[in-house]
């Protein structure tokens, strides 16, 4: 089920309530178990065997791992998890991708091969659920920290119902040590769990789905070259809604486990004020990129085999970055992009023998982007306005269902298009243009703060009328419970 | 000492949503809004697992907006004691839903096609559209989709202000009416006494709209502009032989079953009328469509008790025309075509009211 619908409010009161009712621990916990499996099954149940097959699997091999003092054993039992977990990721989420290049590349060579057409339903959230299980064998192969003591934690580390769709991607000390002991939550969390869930209901719901995405999927939908107004203020309208989407989950997802009395990392730091592109990926979807970089760059080699190893290395970990994203080119493309951005980031860093230190952002207890720029000057701000053009142009390879619409959206944007489309209304126009201004002016305000330390600082009447506009607002949008973007990742 | 400013910013947030919602629920109740349901994909599927029964338990209706005024399914129910199962989708061809129904083995049922010539004869994916999404939605659903469905329906039956097709935020906003640059289309607004929908998905128009010829005329200007907007020729040859042919198809597929099928041509006047005449000359179009699928056809300019109708706007009945539309249609039915209905006599003794 989706965060913005009335099952999960009548799901969520019941869980609130099953959860403060004076049961043990161990039932507490397998409570919130069978809720997840219900949470998850929601959509398409048949597929909840995945998960049970992909926890158990690795919960087995998991602790093999750690203690078989066999290398040979170690290596054979990490290559059966990474089998096991990438071969279900490769066949659900690029089993058509794959037999569809296949294809192509044996035509090409002259045989005359027509597959029929893979008829694959990708599991919701698949790609999330898999990173985690992942990075704990992973873990356990280094011996980076200790197995899962009990089975119902390590089911409810990999299905605990807030990160499970769609992140944030925790790591096993984020959230198993939460489970081993009991917690009690507390009213300020709780209210303070509301206040985010209302905070992200209002991006996805008001922000992503009523004001924005309606002018995003007409520009991107275009068939036709449109006037360079209209296809930036589509490009802009999908910067909106994908930051508001995504971010607006991890919210969610971040104040319901508080309100359950469990602490979930932080996923965005307002991205749109990143001064460069290392620090854009400091603060987008911050839980993939440290684990691509603790996962994927460090392993490759990071930096420490010399400049051009390191481009190398910052290059294929964006790569399959964007390939992440989805099985599409188009997401390799995004990928690509954003991994050139790095790599010319760095060389300047380089020329100009700086000893910042490299990209891939540092996830520690303090706050992530304490040790970035922080001083807001107006040149700083003209930076993150050039990042954030740049960041924006990146878009166009990641909404466009192909390159000849990419393409088509690059030379809009970027040339007089003769006699081009005309497609949104002024509505749409003020629409796009306001909440962009907004929302970068808010990034920009709120970059070195978090919104949890603003509130706390509110008069109690201030943020009582801002709980209440958020929340009047979302009512009064009517919305339906479309999906989340990100779910299709 | 808790000095967190959450506990007493919770409790006013309580109160001031609570007084908005009630202030505004009694705002729009005073306007004269009432409950109307939002018409999407999840209540259509709501009404799509209703085909099932058995042929004298329920009569499926498809078609485009008129047979969804027309049909007062209320009276339909009460005089033949049988459920109407509404599935026709507003601005769009009835054809997907006929090919849907006739792939669907399990429907062994009675089928009445309304057949607004323009959308019906129509190559246009546009007027697909919406019965697509409908269909897919239907197949798709998920048990969470399924659930909420059901709680919306508690709520919008509760609360007027869950109008989303008036009253939600975007409507507010698109009511400002702020104009827009040349060449942007903008799609036309409807009046709001126009097309208010039941949970049974009748649509109809409010007693005020009966009677405010501005409304009336406002909607008599869109189906003006959408006819200007249509440059398409209305389609012949090939074109017509092939969507004559998926038709027969289709039905031959659900006759072959047990089903029973019929054609209606429901009420139009005025000048929309006369546009429909010469577009789509009967001869050419609904008597070849009868005679081409060997299916029974009820043209409401051939029965006198349905032929004398003024549609307000040219297209759709009132809400009171609807009522002796559905009598006299009832009657048509049985006494012409040959169907019987659990009551046969239920309300039939009252019929031909003018």
């Amino acid at each position: 089920m989706v965060f913005n619908s009335y099952t999960f409010i009548a799901f969520f009161v019941i869980m609130l309530i099953l959860h403060n009712l004076p049961f043990s621990w161990n039932v507490k916990k397998k409570n919130l178990l069978i809720a997840s499996y219900i949470f998850y099954a929601a959509w398409n149940p048949p597929f909840i065997l995945l998960l049970w097959l992909s926890t158990v699997v690795d919960y087995f091999v998991g602790r093999e791992l750690y203690n078989q003092q066999n290398k040979h054993k170690r290596r054979l039992l990490l290559v059966v998890s990474l089998i096991g977990n990438l071969g279900m990721l490769c066949f659900f989420k690029y089993g058509g991708f794959l037999l569809e290049n296949f294809t192509h590349i044996v035509n090409a060579l002259g045989a005359n091969y027509h597959p029929a057409k893979p008829n694959i339903i990708l599991p919701a959230g698949i790609s999330f659920y898999t990173f985690t299980t992942l990075c704990y064998t992973i873990d356990m192969y280094k011996r980076k920290s200790e197995p899962v003591k009990s089975m119902l934690d390590f089911s409810l580390f990999v299905t605990f119902f807030p990160h499970l769709v769609a992140g944030p991607i925790v790591r096993p000390p984020q959230l198993v040590p939460q489970f081993e002991t009991p917690r009690k939550v507390t009213q300020k969390q709780l209210l303070q769990g509301l206040f985010l869930v209302t905070l992200g209901l209002f991006m996805k719901v008001v922000l992503a789905d009523s004001m924005l995405s309606d002018s995003a999927n007409k520009v991107f939908n275009s068939k036709d070259a449109l006037s360079a107004l209209d296809a930036w203020m589509g490009l802009l309208a999908f910067s909106g809604q994908i930051f508001f989407d995504f971010a607006g989950y991890s919210t969610c997802a971040i104040g319901v486990a508080s309100c359950l009395g469990f602490v979930l990392p932080q996923n965005f730091l307002y991205p749109y004020a990143a001064i460069g592109f290392s620090d854009f990926w400091r603060r987008w979807h911050i839980t993939l990129s440290s684990w691509l970089r603790d996962y994927l760059y460090i392993p490759l080699g990071g930096n420490r085999n010399g400049k051009f190893r390191t481009y190398i290395n910052l290059m294929i970990t964006m790569l399959l970055g964007g390939l992440w994203h989805g099985a599409n080119w188009t997401f390799v493309v995004w990928g690509a992009l954003h991994g050139f951005y790095l790599m010319a980031e760095k060389f300047i860093q380089d020329l100009r023998k700086t000893r910042t230190p490299l990209t891939l952002p540092i996830v520690k207890n303090e706050m992530p982007g304490a040790d970035i720029v922080s001083n807001k000057t107006f040149s700083n701000f003209i930076l993150a306005m050039i990042t954030f053009f740049f960041i924006n142009v990146t878009w166009v390879f990641f909404r466009s269902p192909d390159f000849t619409s990419a393409w088509r959206m690059l030379t809009s944007m970027f040339s007089n298009v003769k006699d081009g489309a005309v497609l949104l209304t002024t509505l749409s126009i003020i629409k796009v243009s306001v909440i962009t201004i907004l929302m970068v002016a808010f990034h920009w305000m709120m970059r070195n703060t978090r919104v949890l330390t603003v509130a706390e600082n509110l008069p109690w009447w201030l943020l009582g009328i801002t709980w209440s506009f958020l929340l009047l607002i979302l009512i009064w949008s009517q919305e339906s419970s479309s999906s989340f973007i990100y779910f299709q990742f | 000492m808790n000095t967190s400013p959450f506990v007493k910013a919770g409790i006013l947030t309580l109160v001031l949503v609570i007084a908005s919602i009630v202030s505004w629920e009694l705002y729009v109740r005073a306007k004269g809004f009432d409950n109307s349901y939002d018409d999407g994909e999840p209540l259509w599927s709501n009404k799509r697992v209703l085909v099932y029964e058995p042929l004298n338990q329920s009569t499926v209706f498809i078609g485009s907006s008129r047979i969804k005024f027309d049909l007062d399914i209320d009276t339909w129910e009460t005089i033949t004691g049988v459920h109407a199962v509404q599935l026709a989708c507003v601005g769009s061809s009835p054809l997907p839903v006929l090919h849907n129904l006739a792939e669907d083995k399990n429907f062994k049922g009675r089928l009445v096609i309304d057949v607004t010539e323009g959308l019906f004869f129509s190559t246009s994916g546009r007027n697909a559209e919406t019965p697509e999404k409908n269909i897919k939605f239907y197949k798709d659903q998920t048990p969470a989709q399924w659930a909420s469905f059901q709680i919306n329906h508690v709520l919008e039956s509760q609360f007027v202000f869950l109008d989303k097709d008036r009253l939600s935020l975007n409507e507010q906003l698109i009511n400002l009416r702020i104009p827009n640059r040349p060449k942007v289309f903008q799609f036309p607004i409807f009046p709001p006494d126009f097309g208010r929908v039941k949970f049974n998905r009748q649509e109809y128009m409010t007693e005020k709209f009966d009677v405010d010829t501005s409304q009336q005329n406002q909607v008599r200007g869109i189906w003006d502009f959408f006819k200007k907007m249509n440059k398409d020729l209305p389609v012949s040859g090939a074109k017509l032989d092939s969507i004559l042919t998926a038709v027969k198809t289709s039905c031959d597929k659900i006759k072959a079953r047990g089903g029973q099928i019929v054609f209606v041509r429901t009420p139009s006047s005025g000048p929309y009328l006369m546009g429909e005449k010469k577009g789509f000359p009967r001869e050419k179009y609904w008597d070849r469509l009868l005679a081409y699928t060997n299916c029974p056809g009820i043209h409401f300019e051939d029965y006198p008790p349905i032929a004398h109708f003024e549609c307000p706007e040219f297209s759709h009945l009132k809400q009171a025309d609807a009522i002796v539309f559905t009598k006299n249609f009832i009657r048509v039915l049985q006494e012409e075509k040959g169907w019987k209905f659990p009551k046969r006599d239920g309300g039939q003794s009252n019929l031909i009211i003018h």
